[in-house]
Order: structure tokens, then C-alpha cells, then sequence
């Protein structure tokens, strides 16, 4: 028995030396590993609100593939087996974890969006992939992958140029276009994270502390989604942009560019063929057209000529011109628009019908300058101080700017039917619009409201800005809003008309110079109005690439939206009721 | 009580409270270095009153002439068995199994003191008039008194407890002079046995003994123990890591660290060195066990020190082997060094009937 006992006891110690003498040192490595981590808990960003409390984004949680530097011993087999099982480039792996320090125990993340399949294989291969972990990240949810693309803007992971900023973190999401870079102070919230003892397997043993994370603030805009969605089903299939603005506030209630691009291909990693490819684009999808493109005004600056005129009283209403289709000038022949001309029109009737030969001899009678000068006071040709970054400024020409010629009288015809030189953004003629609508006021376009934290304090608001003011006598703008109507209900703009709505607006097809051979369809088509045209409360710009002519392009696009502002709003509240 | 007798007190083996009292203090230190706590106590208080309560029943016992004790075993086996049943009756569930019975401020064990009965109504068993000498009859009243507790105690289901009953019942019949054909016979026909009890066992059971035959076929799962166990142990090496650096026990990556596990927890923090003395403390103990038997003065001595060093080898060995990989996981606690108030008393009370035999073996 005692000799029996004696070498059970031998073998026992025997087991001891074998795992504390031969293999202690491997354990005690083991052992060190079984030790602490930093798990981020990423902070979800802020929601955007429209100004009805309908979420315009939101957030989901999504899968990141993360690597934990110190964890990584065996990095180039590990990386290796990562690439095959992810398919993944190794090279793209070894870049991310290069970047930062090699011992650190902040993990890096690598690949966002991975698909359940991903990550059940991460699972699945975890004892041969140490150092990989998945975390679980909220994403931006947008309602459709294009809905106000360029309004809201992208969220992309930090570049290396905002890095270098040294106000974000590696691997941040930062916003990257529109109101969430505009806002991304607000929006980003303040990451937490938990220290966790984990074992020699990574799994977690316990909390030792935990920071939460601090979500972002939520942003109440101005926009109302109803009528964004429905300005962009009209503009399905056309180049251009719409912007809907309440003319009593400058509050941006649509801002549509199309065509748009697909901001949830940012929340993942992007590739960058598939980034190339979007920016080379020859459709130009990043453009945000409202304020990044400047177009000719086309008949629509006929409207500034107009009230230039009058109240300048080098133009009354009774003034008569007889329109032949065409126009001398010297050596110089100017067509209207209609080849046989409209005969003999008053001013009513040159903008009703939209009669160029009339707007040329105006505006010579006005004189360039004068012109020039009411454009500016619309605020043309001027940025209009939304808070967007990368807004164009347009051009009046003949506005006091170093080397430029004067302006000549073809210059002056040329401007008097808004061609020439002279280019505006959309964002620019809904301004002037809205000030058409409300009497002179010239608002700073507002796009944002308020911005709440979480728990409901503000943060900020805006309150509005008035930055700007026409000054007309009230019968000039009696008269535009009378003329503007008629345009809608029986003159270029027909094709607008939404019944019980009156609206006023006005057409514009604008030649486009260097192709100004090339057919009817290569013209810009605008069509710019407000209704109810008795008691503005809103503004709608239609502006459609090389669409063709305005009153048959751009106001059937505005009557869509008048429908759905106002007729859906009707049945809604029918059925509310 | 027929105790205090001046002769008596002479023979007290005081080398073998002596490396019992060293196991235990190790086993105490051990506990009370780990920040476990239940509603806020720490451990170690709760340990050394099951120590006190254990070393009032050793002088009990020693106290008690083994031979009445013998006398009475039916009684006390039976007493057990209705423990045993109790269990089901009003035990207090811990993650499944029902093994303990609420007893004023504390949970008792069955199981853990049914072996002492066990122990005593087996060496009873052997030495009846009608046992002598062992023969198949008497093998197969053992084998009943064996297998009632031995399935009820499965059913807990507590299998570690049920296993010990085992080596205990061979090592008795042993010394009971069995032939060794005998014995060889019964214990192929519980090889035979195998199978069915295979079919019995519970799922988790049963992944235990797989993950024993291949440790690294689930890590993170059953073999977890197993693998967590080895680094604890291993990462001790030859000196150890002390008690502010075993961060494998203190902090918590090793399972059931105060109890079953907690001879990894005194590897890592005294090293190959600190093991090697806590095991001359159990060598010497158990071989003393057995010296005690040897020398007894008649059958009935030898055969309680027998059973009474047997339980406690069993469970050292069982227990050792497996917190060091060498077996399969099953629950046993390490005697006179795990957490928990029934086995600490019944390990002392095995004491006791080693200090008894001892004391009247001039007598």
C-alpha cells in the first residue's frame, strides 16, 4: 500500500516538473496573456431630425473587424489566415495595423460592415486568430441608400489630412459632406470604453471599468421629408436640383441634387476603385447642385430686369414693344425664342409669354449697371451664407471686379434675358425668390434649427438671419406677383398649375454658350415659383440639366411638389379626420 | 464516553495531527489570499469554523472506541441513506445539482458525510461472523450497501463523491484478505459495467471524460478548467508567483478556485518548491494512514484505519490527478485544503478513526 501511495505521489510530482519546470515558462506567457483589454464602445451619432420630428437618419449596429496590436505575436501568420478566411488583400490588413504603434492595446479597426457570414467565421477560427476581435459599432441607418444625399452628407472614417488635424482618433467616423460634417462637433458624440480583464482564450472575465459612451446630440432641421422625398420621386431621372424654401424664414424645406449618391456605401469600407470611380464620375453624383453649381438664369432673371425697370421708372407697365422674333444691334442679330415673334406685347405680356425682343430693348433702356446692381441687391452672384461648405458664388457681370472689361450693350441684351456671362446657383434664385414672395427680405438659408444632447438641453439654435434686403416700392411688387400668376395660369408656365393653388413662377430655358448650336434639348430648364401666391409660404425652384425648355421640364417637376405639399396634405388630413 | 483514559492520550499520533494541522493551515492561508466572498464575508471565516467544528468532531471520534463505532455503523449508514434522500426532498439546488441541506445558518452535505458511514458499514460488512472468510456472499451484500448510496448519490447528481465510494469498498476488501481472483473478478465485471454507466451519465458528464481523452477538443468550453488549471500551475514554476502575482487565482480566470481547483492555486504562488512540501505533508499523512493500519492489534483496527486512509488517498489522488491533467475532470474536493464545511468535517473525522485505532492499538 505505502509503495503503492509512494509512487502515485512520484508521478504526481513528476506532472509538477513537467508543467512548472519543462513547460513553465510557455504557461507563464499564457498566463500573461490572460490579462486586459480596451473595448471601445463607440458613441452613437446623433439623429437628424426633419422639422416635423420624422428621423432623416438614424443609427444601426454593425459588425468592425478589429485588431489588438499587443495581442498579435504571430502578426504575419495571423494577418495570412485572416486574409484567406475574409478575403480581404493582405496588404490592406498589414497597412491598417501598421499604422499605429505595434504594442498597443487600443484595437484598430480594419474593415467595417462585416456580414454575419464574416463574422461567424472570425468565431469560429478565434483560437487560431488571436489578437482579432469583432466589435459591434452602431452605422448610420439611412431610409433609402440616395434620400437627401448631398443635404445630410456622408460619414466616412477619419483620413489621414483630418488626422493630422489631431482632433479625432484613428478609425473615427467623422462626418464627411453636408450637415454631418457641418455638424460633426454636435453630431459625434463622445466614445466610451470598458478596461476588461479577459483570458489567455479573450474571453472576457470581468468589467474592471467602464466609461459610457456619451451619444451624439440630435439635430432638428429645418427640412420637412414629405416634401424632400417628393421632390426627389420628380426629379427621378433628371440632372439638376430643387430646393423648396419657406419664404417667410429662409427655412430650407427640400434640397434635392440629382443625380445622388449612395451615402451607406460609406459605412463600410469603401474601396478604392469603387471611391475613384465615384469621383471621376462623368454625371458628377458628389456635386451638391443647389450651391455647387452655377448656371445662366435663362427668362428667369427677367423677373430682376423687370423690377429693375420699374423702379427705376425706365420701365412702366404700359411700355409696348413690337416683337418680330428678332433683334438688331449693329452688326448683331439676337432671336427670340419664338421665330415669328409675339407681335405687339406689354410688359405683362413679355413675361407671360416670356418675349426676349421686349427684354432687349428694357434692358438697353435700364441700362447694364442698373441691372447689375438690382441682381446684386437679389443677392445673385453672391453666396448666400448657408452653412454649407463649398458654396459657388456665381457672377453678375458688370459688378465692380479688378480686370474685367466694362460692359458693352451686347453684353447688356445679352444680361437682359438672364445669358451672357451671368451664372447663379439654385440655392442663389430661391433666395431672390423667396424675397420676391415676401416682400424684400433676403434670408440666410436655414438648414438646421436646433441641436439638443441627449438629455434635451440646447446646444444650439439659429434662430434666423435676415441678410439682405430689396428695396421696391410695394406697387413694383404687386405688379411681379400679378404677372408671376399669370405666367402660371395662362402664360410659359401652365404646365404648374395644381388645382385650388395659385402659384406664381416663372419659366427659363437657359443656352448653354459652347453648345448653343446643339438642339433645344441640351438647354438648362428652370422653372422658379411660390405659392399660394397671395400668402407665400413656399418657394420652389426647379432646375434641370440640359432637360430642354422650362415650362414643359421644370414645371411639371413643380407641380409634382405642389401636389404633394398641398394636395396630400389635404388627403392626409381628410383621413386624419 | 469511555474516553478519558491517561493511556490513551499517551498514543496520540501527534506526527499525524501535525501534517494534517499543515495541510490545513496551507489550505486556510490559500482561501483567505483569494478575494472570494459570500454576502460580503470573506471565506476564510467560514473556513476556520468548519476547521473548529471538524477538530471537535476528530476528538469525538478518537474519543469514541472504533469498535462500538463498528457496532452502530448500521444505524449511521442508514441515518446516511436517509440523507442521501433527504437531498431530493429538500436539498438546495446549485447549478443543478441538489447536494446540500439548509441546516440552521449552514448547507450540509450528505454525500460528503454518508462516506464516513460508508466506511464504517463496510469494514462492519467484512467482519461479521457469517463474512469470514470473503467470499462471493459477502462480496454481494457489499456490493448492495455499495450501490444504493452509490446511485443515489449519482442522481444529484454529485459523480466525483459517488466514484470515491469505489477504491474505498476495493481497498476494504483487500484488507479483508479477498483473493485476488476474486476481486480481479468483480472488477472486470465492472468494467463490463462500463457501458451502462456510460449511458447514465449526464451529457456533461460524459463531455468531461471526451475533453479528458482530448483536452483541446473544446477550449473554450468543458476543457476550459483543464487548460485554465495547467497555465495556473504552470505559470507558478519553480518558485512560484506569490500571492500578489498569481493573477491566474486572484483574478479569477481559474474556475471553482477555492474549491476543487484549489491546489492550482497554491502551485502558482509557491512554485514546483512549495508543492513539493505540500506533498510530503499528504505523502507522510496518507503513508502514516497505512503504517496505522499495518500495525493495528486486530482485524477490526486495521480494516477502520484502512477504509478511513483509503477515503482520503482517494480523494487527494483523484483530486490532484485532475487539477494537474493527469485525469479526468470530476468533481472532488482536495481534502483538508478545499473550501467547504462537510468535506473539511469528514476528512477530520477520518482523523479521528486513525487517531482511535491508533490510541488503543496498545491498549
Amino acid at each position: 500500500m505505502t509503495v503503492g501511495v509512494l509512487v502515485l505521489f512520484l508521478v504526481l510530482v513528476g506532472q509538477l516538473w513537467y508543467l512548472q519546470v519543462l513547460e513553465g515558462e510557455r504557461l507563464q506567457e499564457l498566463s500573461e496573456r490572460n490579462r486586459m483589454r480596451v473595448r471601445p464602445i463607440a458613441a452613437p451619432r446623433g439623429v437628424l431630425f426633419d422639422r416635423n420630428g420624422l428621423a432623416l437618419v438614424d443609427n444601426r449596429p454593425a459588425f468592425t473587424l478589429s485588431l489588438i496590436p499587443r495581442e498579435m505575436d504571430n502578426r504575419d501568420a495571423v494577418l495570412g489566415r485572416l486574409s484567406a478566411l475574409l478575403r480581404i488583400p493582405y496588404a490592406e490588413l498589414d497597412d491598417a495595423l501598421g499604422r499605429g504603434p505595434a504594442d498597443s492595446l487600443m484595437p484598430v479597426r480594419v474593415r467595417r460592415g462585416l456580414t454575419l457570414e464574416d463574422v461567424a467565421r472570425v468565431e469560429e477560427w478565434k483560437l487560431e486568430l488571436p489578437g482579432v476581435i469583432v466589435e459591434v459599432e452602431p452605422v448610420r441607418l439611412y431610409p433609402t441608400s440616395h434620400f437627401a444625399a448631398h443635404l445630410l452628407g456622408y460619414v466616412r472614417e477619419v483620413n489621414d489630412e483630418q488626422l493630422k488635424q489631431g482632433r479625432y482618433r484613428r478609425g473615427e467616423m467623422v462626418g464627411q459632406s453636408g450637415l454631418e460634417r457641418l455638424l460633426d462637433n454636435y453630431l459625434r458624440g463622445q466614445d466610451g470604453g470598458e478596461r476588461i480583464e479577459v483570458d489567455a482564450l479573450g474571453r472576457p472575465i470581468r468589467v474592471i471599468r467602464r466609461t459610457e459612451p456619451h451619444p451624439g446630440a440630435h439635430v432638428v432641421t429645418t427640412v420637412d421629408r414629405r416634401i424632400q422625398e417628393a421632390a426627389e420621386r420628380a426629379m427621378e431621372g433628371h440632372a439638376g436640383s430643387v430646393v423648396v424654401m419657406d419664404p417667410r424664414s429662409g427655412d430650407v424645406l427640400a434640397m434635392v441634387s440629382t443625380p445622388a449618391f449612395a451615402l451607406d456605401q460609406f459605412s463600410g469600407t469603401i474601396s478604392r476603385e469603387a471611391w475613384i470611380q465615384l469621383v471621376k464620375d462623368p454625371s458628377h453624383p458628389m456635386l451638391n447642385r443647389t450651391v455647387q453649381s452655377q448656371y445662366a438664369p435663362g427668362s428667369v432673371f427677367k423677373i430682376i430686369v423687370a423690377a429693375a425697370g420699374l423702379q427705376e421708372t425706365t420701365l412702366t407697365p404700359l411700355d409696348r414693344a413690337h416683337c418680330d422674333g428678332t433683334f438688331h444691334l449693329g452688326n448683331w442679330t439676337f432671336r427670340d425664342w419664338k421665330a415669328e415673334g409675339h407681335g405687339s406685347v406689354d410688359l405683362r405680356a413679355a413675361i407671360v409669354q416670356s418675349c426676349n425682343v421686349f427684354f432687349y430693348q428694357a434692358g438697353l433702356k435700364i441700362g447694364g449697371a442698373t441691372i447689375a446692381r438690382y441682381a446684386t441687391a437679389f443677392g445673385l452672384g453672391a453666396p448666400t451664407g448657408i452653412d454649407l461648405p463649398g458654396e459657388k458664388t456665381g457672377l453678375i457681370p458688370g459688378v465692380r471686379r479688378s480686370g474685367r472689361r466694362p460692359l458693352y450693350r451686347g453684353d447688356t441684351v445679352n444680361m437682359s434675358i438672364g445669358q451672357g456671362a451671368v451664372l447663379v446657383t439654385p440655392m442663389q434664385v430661391a433666395r431672390a425668390m423667396s424675397a420676391v414672395a415676401n416682400g424684400g427680405a433676403l434670408f440666410k438659408p436655414r438648414l438646421v434649427q436646433r441641436v439638443e444632447s441627449a438629455d434635451g438641453r440646447i446646444l444650439h439654435s439659429d434662430p434666423g438671419l435676415v441678410n439682405g434686403h430689396v428695396d421696391l416700392s410695394p406697387m413694383v411688387w404687386a405688379f411681379l406677383r400679378e404677372v408671376l400668376i399669370d405666367v402660371v395660369n395662362e402664360g410659359t408656365g401652365t404646365a404648374a398649375r395644381v388645382p385650388g393653388v395659385e402659384i406664381a413662377g416663372k419659366t427659363g430655358t437657359a443656352q448653354i454658350v459652347a453648345n448653343s448650336k446643339v438642339s433645344a434639348g441640351q438647354d438648362h430648364a428652370w422653372f422658379v415659383s411660390f405659392a399660394p401666391a397671395r400668402d407665400p409660404r413656399y418657394v420652389v425652384v426647379v432646375m434641370v440639366e440640359r432637360g430642354g425648355k422650362g415650362g414643359q421640364v421644370a414645371a411639371p417637376i413643380a407641380r409634382q411638389i405642389y401636389n404633394a405639399i398641398f394636395l396630400e396634405k389635404v388627403a392626409a388630413a381628410g383621413l386624419a379626420g | 464516553m469511555p474516553g478519558v483514559d491517561r493511556r490513551l492520550l499517551q498514543n496520540v499520533d501527534w506526527l499525524l495531527l501535525a501534517a494534517a494541522g499543515s495541510v490545513i493551515a496551507l489550505g486556510t492561508v490559500t482561501v483567505a489570499t483569494l478575494n472570494v466572498s459570500r454576502a460580503g464575508d470573506s471565506l476564510v471565516y467560514r473556513q476556520l469554523f468548519s476547521v473548529a467544528v471538524g477538530a471537535m468532531a476528530m476528538v469525538l471520534v478518537a474519543s469514541i472506541d472504533y469498535r462500538n463505532l463498528v457496532r452502530v455503523a448500521p444505524l449511521l449508514y442508514l441515518v446516511g441513506l436517509a440523507g442521501l434522500a433527504l437531498v431530493f426532498v429538500i436539498g438546495r439546488s446549485v447549478s443543478g445539482a441538489r447536494r446540500w441541506i439548509p441546516l440552521g445558518g449552514v448547507s450540509v452535505q450528505p454525500a460528503e458525510l454518508f462516506k464516513f458511514a460508508f466506511v464504517l458499514m463496510i469494514v462492519w460488512v467484512l467482519t461479521t461472523r457469517w463474512a469470514q472468510p470473503v467470499k462471493k456472499a459477502t462480496l454481494a451484500v457489499a456490493g448492495v450497501v455499495f450501490i444504493v448510496p452509490f446511485v443515489l448519490i449519482v442522481k444529484q447528481p454529485d459523480l466525483g463523491t459517488a466514484l470515491i465510494l469505489a477504491p474505498v469498498l476495493g481497498l476494504l476488501l483487500i484488507g479483508a484478505g479477498i483473493r485476488l481472483r476474486l476481486l480481479g473478478g468483480v472488477v472486470a465485471a465492472a468494467v463490463a459495467l462500463l457501458p451502462v454507466v456510460w449511458f447514465f451519465l449526464k451529457d456533461y458528464q460524459r463531455q468531461r471524460i471526451m475533453v479528458y481523452l482530448d483536452p483541446y477538443r473544446d477550449p473554450l468550453g468543458t476543457a476550459y478548467n483543464v487548460i485554465q488549471a495547467k497555465i495556473a500551475i504552470g505559470s507558478g514554476q519553480l518558485l512560484g508567483k506569490g500571492v500578489a502575482g498569481a493573477t491566474q487565482s486572484r483574478l479569477a480566470f481559474l474556475p471553482e478556485r477555492h474549491t476543487d481547483f484549489i491546489f492550482a492555486v497554491f502551485a502558482e504562488m509557491w512554485g514546483f518548491v512549495g508543492c513539493l512540501v505540500l506533498l510530503v505533508c499528504y505523502a507522510f499523512l496518507l503513508i502514516r494512514g497505512f503504517d496505522i493500519a499495518a500495525t493495528a492489534r486486530e482485524p477490526l483496527g486495521r480494516l477502520v484505519a484502512l477504509g478511513a486512509t483509503a477515503l482520503v488517498t482517494a480523494q487527494t489522488l483523484i483530486n490532484l490527478g485532475m487539477v494537474t491533467g493527469l485525469l479526468p475532470i470530476v468533481g472532488i474536493p482536495l481534502p483538508m485544503m478545499s473550501y467547504g464545511g462537510s468535506a473539511m468535517v469528514v476528512s477530520m473525522m477520518a482523523l479521528g478513526l486513525l487517531l482511535s485505532v491508533r490510541m488503543r492499538q496498545f491498549a
